[in-house]
């Protein structure tokens, strides 16, 4: 297609995810040997989420180029922003006040609260977005994405969890749940858009 | 199920986004339709009939 092929790399939201992977990459290996403190590598992390602003701008160009941009679809993007930009910040203050603090009772538990309401904020972004799409194919594309990463979610616990009772694994936190359900879901919008890559027109 | 979208269309000389407008749903909802990757709801059929002044089953049909 004539017009994508004019999009430069800068334009193309697979560069940012890119660009965000490098980025947690290299931040992990800086963590893993020592050569940066847990406060400093978390300063980094969430400035690598920076990369998510670009990413979803350009995802939404790529999504109007594509007819898929429907106003459920924008606040959908917002939303998941938010709540990505919400969970880091979580995260990196519930692994800092655990480092720092000897955690019990009601402080723990909401403490861990910190990183899992912007993930319930996540779960509740998808429900929104399935209510609130009033079209019907984006809605059944969506639906279909979300079994992939419900099937997702249910074949590596059931499978992990095995491999863990067996003990050939090490423990893996449950909390991975909600990782391996957002690869699922993309993994599923990915192959959806490979299968019916349209023929573009008008 | 099959469908003479495309024709209809072009018989009306409405590109996809056209056709998208009017019937207020996404471009690719109707690529996905035209190329029968999806079967529009009963709701949807009905609009686009209304859109086209025919009957569902003269736009809709059996088969693969």
């Amino acid at each position: 297609m004539a017009g994508q092929d004019a999009i430069g790399w800068r334009q193309r939201p697979g560069f940012y995810v890119g660009m965000m992977l490098a980025s947690f990459g290299a931040i992990a290996g800086l963590k893993l040997s020592g050569a940066i403190p847990a406060p400093i590598g978390f300063i980094l992390l969430a400035g690598a989420m920076l990369w998510m602003i670009p990413l979803v701008r350009t995802g939404m160009e790529k999504q109007k180029r594509c007819g898929v941009l429907s106003p459920a679809v924008v606040r959908y993007n917002r939303r998941f922003m938010l709540a990505s930009f919400g969970y880091m910040l979580g995260l990196g203050l519930a692994v800092w006040l655990n480092d720092r603090f000897d955690l019990a009772g009601v402080v723990a538990f909401a403490v861990a609260l910190l990183p899992v309401i912007p993930t319930l904020g996540m779960v509740w972004t998808m429900a929104r977005y399935l209510v609130e799409e009033e079209d019907e194919y984006l809605r059944h594309r969506a639906m279909i994405a979300n079994l992939v990463g419900l099937g997702a979610v249910l074949s590596a616990g059931c499978f992990y969890g095995f491999l863990e009772t067996f003990e050939l694994v090490p423990h893996v936190p449950g909390w991975w749940a909600v990782p391996i359900w957002a690869i699922g879901m993309g993994a599923g919008q990915c192959w959806m858009a490979l299968r019916n890559r349209e023929r573009t027109e008008g | 199920m099959k469908n003479r979208l495309k024709v209809l269309r072009a018989e009306r000389d409405w590109t996809q986004g056209d056709l998208a407008e009017r019937l207020d749903i996404s471009r690719q909802s109707i690529n996905a339709i035209e190329t029968g990757r999806y079967d529009p709801s009963l709701p949807l059929a009905f609009k686009i009939a209304d859109l086209f002044g025919l009957a569902i089953e003269e736009i809709f049909s059996k088969g693969e």
